[in-house]
């Protein structure tokens, strides 16, 4: 039986367990091999990174196990590229009312899926939604954007708030980086999100193999919506390519002089004490959002002006998903 | 007010290391540790090489500032043990390279060593799975004995206390009366401190999702090697410096992961409890030996460290410290001092040193080194 969750559309049986060795076929229905198995923590929204929705709020990160991505340079590889059989004695157990209840119990203010791809476990994360839904917690993920068009239909039916990780513009680099055949899909499913929930958008740079292709991406993505929030990684190579020299930050950054022309909100970091991660009013320069990079630390939101998300100068609209959301000390007076 | 300079490789940002916000500074020191960061890439946490790191770094800063007094961390063993698989032998190879670092970096520099160990890892034997309880349990910042645990209900207490692999449960007015503490700090001390038997560890919100190969083990008594005199207890290390600090260069030397079973030097015992309670490889212990008096509720084990991580706070670049600790070993001495490690985050807190240089790492992530100057002499 053919898979549809991704555009790999593995051939899945009950012995075959697909590219992502998260689903498998039992009684003519596709099934997940490891529901409701789920890690978590607690994170600022600014570090999964959302820049443009809900700042300021907390998080309840979530993440399960499987990857249909073999990214040469992936930071979570011991989490996300491991045999998934492997690792489920070591994640949480529990149903997504429980899950739903630890959100509550940490006071977080959304759900964040991020720590591997959410196409290899879009059933469970359905199931998801619906008690969030009803608790009142938008929810949010990062994916890498490769599904197929139903699925992708399925991701935005349960997402709100979604970071697409355009990891690079050609087939070519994802073929030999990524491990897929085609970048078209991912393509694709930008336009398409982008047109129907908030999104942003994440591109690692890897310098002298995907620097060259910053240019073609902005202009890319200003074609969709020039809002589009886009932010500009710098790699910190692991896995197959730990030892990888780090990527100049001066040179990305003069090489996004451009893609600033194009795009209102541009930001490079993934590097302590990174200059670029404030928000400046498109109307008028003013920085409207200041925020810290404390890299692998993650990031966070230091000032934010711009009530009702307009810019306090000029009155210029700011893109946000969502309000400001104190921190909870804030809320309950306890500052 | 502190610099901070953040070397991200190739690239440097100085900062106020309080508010986080871009600063300007030309003085002399300011360009001496400019210097320093931009020669010694930092490695990464579990490479072999990040021990020789802190040896070279050291020693370049040493020459450079020519301090009285250093406080040096080597950490590669802990982190690499901690989740490394390796060979008996290869841990043993590990080891004897720490103490070769050490070696190199006495006799090099000519200071007079205090070393400590850290304590004992031991093979993890378990986990004790908290995530199902009503309230809220958290073990925080890599602790493997405990964890707090917050809102309990009468289910929750009873599982904790019917669980064999827990081998206490401590109600806070019971911990508040081993330890003096403020109210501030009593506010932020769980309602109950879960100790888990040697061996076994908690899975709670705050756990790190990378698998444990070994975590700390039992360390009532941890190692102290030195020629200065005798230190009974880990508060007594503080003193036993400042009596001699004034007569001789000394460098204060902690080995993280090792403890009296595995210190290949001479050694004497060094008591690194209170009662049941003794510290785990943590700021506790490295605020305990720099102030020379008790420190569990800075950071107490198991408080709800989120609620500080989201707020606005000052030091921001300093992880879940709030702010600097006031009468530290280097602080509250007149002369010339430096840190230096790759236990990030505690170095540039805790010595209160001139001059502090540490690698810049989260959950083994590497991005670079983070230099501060506290003072300028």
């Amino acid at each position: 039986m053919q898979c549809s969750f991704c555009e790999w559309r593995c051939e899945l049986s009950a012995d075959s367990h697909g590219v992502c060795r998260m689903y498998y076929v039992d009684r003519e229905e596709i099934r997940e091999r490891f529901p409701n198995r789920w890690s978590y923590a607690v994170s600022r929204v600014e570090s999964l990174p959302f820049y443009h929705a809900y700042p300021g709020s907390r998080s309840l990160t979530i993440g399960t196990t499987g990857c249909n991505f073999k990214c040469r340079y992936c930071s979570n590889a011991y989490i996300a590229l491991q045999d998934p059989d492997t690792l489920k004695e070591h994640i949480y157990s529990m149903t997504p009312e429980e899950l739903v209840g630890m959100a509550q119990k940490l006071n977080c203010h959304n759900i964040v899926f991020n720590v591997n791809e959410p196409t290899v476990s879009l059933p469970a994360l359905l199931k998801l939604r619906e008690i969030a839904q009803k608790a009142g917690l938008p929810m949010g993920c990062l994916t890498n954007g490769y599904g197929t068009e139903e699925s992708t239909e399925l991701l935005a039916s349960i997402f709100d708030f979604i970071n697409v990780g355009l990891k690079g513009f050609t087939s070519k680099f994802y073929r030999e980086y990524i491990g897929v055949k085609k970048a078209d899909p991912i393509l694709r499913n930008i336009r398409r999100l982008a047109g129907i929930r908030h999104v942003e958008v994440t591109t690692p740079v890897i310098q002298d193999v995907n620097d060259c292709e910053l240019d073609e991406i902005a202009k890319f993505l200003a074609s969709i919506d020039p809002e589009i929030p886009w932010h500009i990684f710098r790699l910190l190579p692991e896995y197959e390519m730990k030892g990888a020299e780090y990527p100049s930050i001066e040179l990305i950054s003069l090489a996004l002089e451009s893609a600033r022309k194009k795009l209102r909100y541009v930001y490079f970091h993934n590097f302590v004490g990174s200059d670029w991660v404030n928000t400046a009013c498109p109307g008028c320069g003013m920085e409207v959002i200041e925020r810290l990079s404390l890299g692998c630390g993650g990031d966070k939101l230091d000032y934010f002006h711009c009530q009702d998300n307009q810019c306090p100068k000029c009155g210029n609209g700011i893109k946000m998903y969502g309000g400001y959301v104190p921190p909870l000390k804030e809320r309950m007076g306890t500052a | 007010m502190s610099l901070a300079i953040v070397d991200a490789r190739e690239w440097q940002n100085l900062l106020d290391l309080r508010t986080g916000k871009k600063t300007q500074d030309e003085r002399s020191q300011t360009l001496m540790l400019r210097s320093i960061l931009k020669r010694h890439p930092y490695p990464g946490d579990v490479d072999i090489l990040s021990n020789r790191w802190v040896t070279d770094t050291a020693l370049d800063l040493i020459d450079a500032y020519e301090p009285q007094l250093a406080c040096v961390v080597y950490a590669h063993q802990y982190f690499a043990g901690r989740y490394t698989p390796m060979a008996e032998e290869q841990r043993k190879t590990m080891i004897e390279d720490v103490f070769s670092e050490i070696g190199r970096l006495t006799e090099k520099s000519g200071f007079t060593p205090v070393i400590v160990g850290s304590g004992d890892m031991v093979e993890l034997a378990g986990e004790i799975d908290l995530s199902k309880v009503d309230g809220i349990a958290i073990s925080s910042h890599w602790s493997a004995r405990y964890a707090g645990l917050h809102r309990a209900s009468a289910r929750d207490l009873d599982y904790v206390t019917s669980n064999s692999a827990i081998e206490r449960v401590v109600r806070r007015d019971e911990w508040i009366s081993l330890f003096p503490g403020t109210s501030y700090q009593a506010e932020r001390i769980p309602e109950y401190l879960l100790v888990a038997r040697e061996g076994w560890t908690f899975v709670t919100t705050g756990t790190p999702i990378r698998k444990c190969l070994r975590i700390p083990g039992e360390s009532f008594r941890i190692p102290i090697s030195t020629t200065l005199g005798e230190a009974a207890s880990i508060t007594e290390i503080r003193a036993l410096i400042h009596a001699h600090i004034t007569k001789q260069k000394i460098a204060l030397i902690i080995v993280e992961g090792l403890g009296v079973r595995d210190f290949l030097m001479p050694h004497v015992p060094c008591v690194n409890k209170v009662d049941w309670h003794y510290y785990e490889p943590g700021d506790g212990l490295y605020l305990t030996i720099s102030t020379g008096a008790h420190q569990v509720f800075a950071h107490p084990s198991g408080y709800e460290y989120h609620d500080e991580n989201d707020a606005k706070r000052e030091y921001p670049f300093s992880g879940y410290f709030l702010d600097i600790p006031q009468h530290a070993l280097a602080s509250d001495f007149p002369g010339k001092s430096i840190a230096v490690g790759n236990h990030s985050m505690f170095v540039h807190t805790i010595f209160g040193a001139d001059i502090c240089m540490e690698c810049f790492a989260r959950n083994l992530y590497n991005q670079g080194c983070l230099g501060v100057i506290h003072r300028f002499k």
